[in-house]
C-alpha cells in the first residue's frame, strides 16, 4: 500500500495525500455520508440517462427500423407567379397560383441512381421501388391496400418483412405471388396459398397467390409484389418511382439526403425530415435527461460541502498546530481538496457499480409474450452507455471538488493564533 | 528588578564568546483590534540567546502567550519589530514565515496537539514529513533514537488516545525537536499534568536543552520549574522585566506571606 502510494504520488504532496486519506479513515460516519452522497448522485444520473436514452434508442428503432431512412424521388414542380417567370410580357401578374396535379413520376435511369448512391458512405442498401395504391378482393369486397413492388432481398433490409412473417415466405417470392400483413389476410378471411385479385389504381388486374403473411404490430402494413410485376401493374414500364435507402447510421441521414440531392435531380428526404415532432419529443427527453442529472449532482455536491464544512470546524485546532509546525496555506488547501477528490473518487466509483447492476437487473424484466415464437421485449428498453458512466463519474469528480474548494479555502485560511486560544 | 536592555550591533560582536542569539523583539508591541482595541504588550525587548533556558512567567492574561505566539511567527506584531535568527518577520509573507517555523522554531503546547489519526512516531515524524513529503532512513532513526530516549520506545506505535497524558507530552517534545530548531517555544508545557509527569516532562526539555543547545522559552506558572531555569522573565502591565532567582525567590515568599496574612485575618 505504502510502495503503491508512494509511486503514484509525487513526494512533495505525500503529506497532504497521507493526511487526507488518515481524515477520511478516521472520518467514520462522516465520510460514509458522503461517499454515498456522491454515489447516489452517479446512481440517479446512470439510471436516469440509460432509461432515457435507452428509450430514444428503442423508439428510434422501432421507428427506422420499418422505413426507408432516405426516400428518392422526383421533385414536385413548384407553381411560380408570373413575374417570377422569365420572358413573361411586362406587367403581367397572377391572381391564383394552383398546384399542378400530381404526375405519374418515373426514375428512368434509376440503375445510375443507385450506383451513384451506393458510393456515398453510411449506404447500407438500395432498393428501386414501384409504389401506388390497389384494391384486393377476395369474392366481393374490395379492400385498399399500399403495395410496393420490390426486389424481396433489398426490400428486407429497408423495411423487414421475413423476420416478421406469421406464415409462408418473402425471399424468392414470383412474379404472380403476393405476401400481405395479418390484418389484411383477416379482413379478407384467407391464408397463404389462397388466391387473391387484386387491382391496380391505374386499372390493371391481376390475380395473386398469397405467399406471406407477417405482422409488425403496427396496423395495416403494406402488400408486397416483386418490382417487376409492380412495374407491370402500375405501367413504369422498367422504371420506378422511388428509390429506399438504408443507412448505417441513422443520424447522419440529413447529410446524406443533402449529398445525394447536390449530386442528382431528384428529391431526397431523410426520415429527420419526415418526423420532425419525433425528433423535437426526443430533444425534450434528452434535455430533461441532463436536467435531472445536473440536479442530482448539485444536490451531491451541495450535501459534501456541508459535511467538508462541519469536518473542517472540527479539525481547526489541528490546523492551527500544523500551522505552527510551518504546514503552509496551500498544503492546508489541497489536504481538504484531496478529501473531496478521494470521496468523489471512491464514491463515483461504487455509484457506477452499483448503477449498473441496477440498470442490467432492470434489463432482465421482459414485457409479457403475446404471439408465440416472439422474442420478448425488455420491460425497460435500459441501455448501459459507456460515454454517459464515464460522464457521471466525470462530473460527480468535478461537482465534488468544487464542493470542497469552498471549505478548504476556509480552513486554508485559519488564523492558527485564533483557532488554539 | 531591571529592564532588559538592546544590544547594539557593536555590543553583539564585542560579547563574542556569548552563544549567538536566536530571538531578539525591539519595541515589540501587540494590540488586539475588534470592537475595543485590547493593548497587551507596551513595548518589549528581549534577546534570546542559543543554549539558554528561559522562563516566563505573570498573571493570567498578562500576555505571556502572545509574547510567545510572536517569538515563533505565528503571530504579526502591531508595533516594533521580532527578529528570529536575524531575520525580520515582518519582511516575509505568509509562506516564507510557514518556512521559518518549520526551519527555525518548535511549538510545545499545554495540550499535546498530537494528531489522533497518526501514531506516536508518524507524529513525531510530522514536521519532517511537512517539509519533505516524505522521511529518510537516517531521519526516522534518528527520531526513534529520540523516542526511545524519552522514554517513548515501546509506544511508537501507539496513537495519543492510547497514551497517557505525560507520554504524549514527550511525543510531542519530540515533535518539537523534529526539524532540529534554533529554539523552542513551550507554552505551559506541565500545565495540564500531575506533578510527576510535570517533572519529569520539565526534566526531559532541561536534558534536550543542555544536550543539543536548542534554546527553550517556557511559560509557566509552577514556581520550582521557574527557578530550574537559567533566566526568568516577568510580563507585568505589558512590560518585561528579567529577574534573578532571589527576587524571585523574595516574591515567592512575599506572596505567601500575604497569603498567611489573609489566612489568619480571615480565621
Amino acid at each position: 500500500m505504502n510502495t503503491l502510494s508512494n509511486a503514484l504520488i509525487p513526494r512533495r504532496l505525500r503529506f497532504e495525500s497521507q493526511l487526507a486519506f488518515r481524515h477520511l479513515l478516521s472520518g467514520g460516519g462522516q465520510t460514509l455520508l458522503t461517499v454515498s452522497a456522491v454515489a447516489a448522485g452517479v446512481i440517479i444520473v446512470i439510471f436516469i440517462t440509460s432509461l432515457i436514452f435507452g428509450l430514444q434508442e428503442r423508439l428510434t428503432e422501432l421507428l427506422t427500423d420499418a422505413i426507408p431512412h432516405i426516400t428518392i424521388t422526383v421533385e414536385e414542380p413548384a407553381p411560380a407567379p408570373l413575374k417570377e417567370v422569365p420572358g413573361a410580357s411586362e406587367g403581367a401578374s397572377s391572381s391564383l397560383i394552383e398546384q399542378q396535379a400530381p404526375q405519374l413520376k418515373f426514375i428512368d435511369n434509376w440503375q445510375q441512381v443507385v450506383e451513384t448512391v451506393y458510393t456515398l458512405p453510411n449506404v447500407r442498401a438500395v432498393a428501386p421501388v414501384v409504389s401506388g395504391q390497389a384494391f384486393v378482393s377476395k369474392g366481393a369486397n374490395p379492400v385498399g391496400v399500399a403495395l410496393v413492388g420490390a426486389n424481396p432481398a433489398l426490400q428486407d433490409i429497408i423495411t423487414p418483412v421475413t423476420k416478421n412473417l406469421i406464415a409462408g415466405k418473402y425471399i424468392d417470392l414470383a412474379s404472380d405471388e403476393i405476401v400481405i400483413d395479418a390484418e389484411l389476410a383477416k379482413d379478407l378471411n384467407v391464408a397463404t396459398g389462397e388466391r387473391i385479385r387484386l387491382t391496380s389504381s391505374t386499372g390493371a388486374t391481376d390475380s395473386f397467390t398469397i405467399a406471406g403473411i407477417y405482422s409488425r404490430g403496427q396496423g395495416r402494413g403494406n402488400a408486397y409484389v416483386t418490382l417487376r410485376t409492380g412495374q407491370s401493374l402500375f405501367g413504369y414500364g422498367t422504371s420506378v418511382n422511388a428509390i429506399y435507402v438504408k443507412l448505417i447510421d441513422i443520424y447522419n441521414a440529413d447529410s446524406v439526403a443533402d449529398r445525394i440531392m447536390a449530386l442528382l435531380p431528384y428529391e431526397a428526404r431523410s426520415w429527420t425530415r419526415e418526423f420532425p415532432q419525433f425528433l423535437a419529443s426526443l430533444q425534450v427527453q434528452t434535455a430533461s435527461a441532463y436536467l435531472i442529472s445536473t440536479f442530482s449532482l448539485v444536490a451531491s455536491g451541495f450535501a459534501i460541502a456541508a459535511v467538508l464544512i462541519v469536518s473542517v470546524l472540527q479539525k481547526s485546532k489541528q490546523i492551527g498546530i500544523l500551522k505552527s509546525m510551518g504546514v503552509r496555506r496551500r498544503q492546508i488547501l489541497r489536504v481538504f481538496i484531496f478529501e473531496g477528490l478521494g470521496v468523489a473518487l471512491v464514491g463515483s466509483g461504487l455509484g457506477a457499480i452499483i448503477g449498473m447492476t441496477i440498470v442490467f437487473l432492470l434489463s432482465l424484466f421482459k414485457q409479457p409474450v403475446t404471439q408465440v415464437g416472439q422474442t420478448p421485449d425488455p420491460l425497460f428498453p435500459v441501455r448501459i452507455l459507456p460515454f454517459y458512466i464515464a460522464l457521471a463519474i466525470l462530473a460527480a469528480i468535478i461537482s465534488t471538488v468544487i464542493a470542497a474548494v469552498l471549505p478548504a479555502r476556509r480552513a486554508a485560511k485559519m488564523n492558527p493564533v485564533d483557532v488554539m486560544r | 528588578m531591571s529592564e532588559v536592555g538592546i544590544l547594539t550591533e557593536s555590543e553583539r560582536v564585542t560579547a563574542s564568546g556569548a552563544p549567538p542569539v536566536v530571538v531578539e523583539t525591539r519595541g515589540l508591541k501587540k494590540t488586539y483590534s475588534g470592537k475595543v482595541d485590547v493593548p497587551v504588550l507596551h513595548g518589549i525587548d528581549i534577546q534570546i540567546r542559543a543554549e539558554e533556558f528561559v522562563a516566563v512567567i505573570g498573571q493570567s492574561g498578562s500576555g505571556k502567550t502572545t509574547l510567545l505566539n510572536l517569538l515563533g511567527a505565528l503571530d504579526v506584531p502591531t508595533g516594533g519589530t521580532v527578529l528570529i535568527n536575524g531575520i525580520d518577520i515582518s519582511t516575509l509573507d505568509e509562506d516564507e514565515l510557514a518556512r521559518l517555523r518549520s526551519d527555525q522554531v518548535g511549538f510545545i503546547f499545554q495540550f499535546h496537539y498530537l494528531l489522533d489519526e497518526f501514531t506516536c512516531l508518524e507524529n513525531s515524524l510530522m514536521p519532517i514529513t511537512i517539509r519533505h513529503g516524505d522521511v529518510t532512513e537516517e531521519e526516522r532513526e534518528r527520531i526513534m533514537s529520540l523516542l526511545a530516549r524519552v522514554g517513548l520506545g515501546d509506544r511508537m506505535d501507539n496513537r495519543p488516545d492510547e497514551m497517557s497524558g505525560g507520554e504524549n507530552q514527550r511525543c510531542a517534545i519530540v515533535r518539537a525537536l523534529a526539524c532540529s530548531p534554533k529554539i523552542i517555544l513551550a507554552d505551559e508545557p506541565t500545565g495540564n499534568l500531575d506533578s510527576r509527569s510535570g517533572e519529569e516532562v520539565f526534566e526531559l526539555m532541561r536534558e534536550m536543552n543542555r544536550e543539543s543547545g536548542v534554546a527553550f522559552v517556557m511559560i509557566t506558572h509552577d514556581d520550582r520549574l521557574a527557578q530550574a531555569a537559567d533566566r526568568i522573565l516577568l510580563i507585568e502591565d505589558g512590560l518585561i522585566h528579567e529577574i534573578s532567582k532571589e527576587e524571585h525567590r523574595e516574591r515567592m515568599a512575599g506572596i505567601a506571606r500575604e497569603r498567611a496574612v489573609l489566612r489568619s485575618g480571615v480565621i
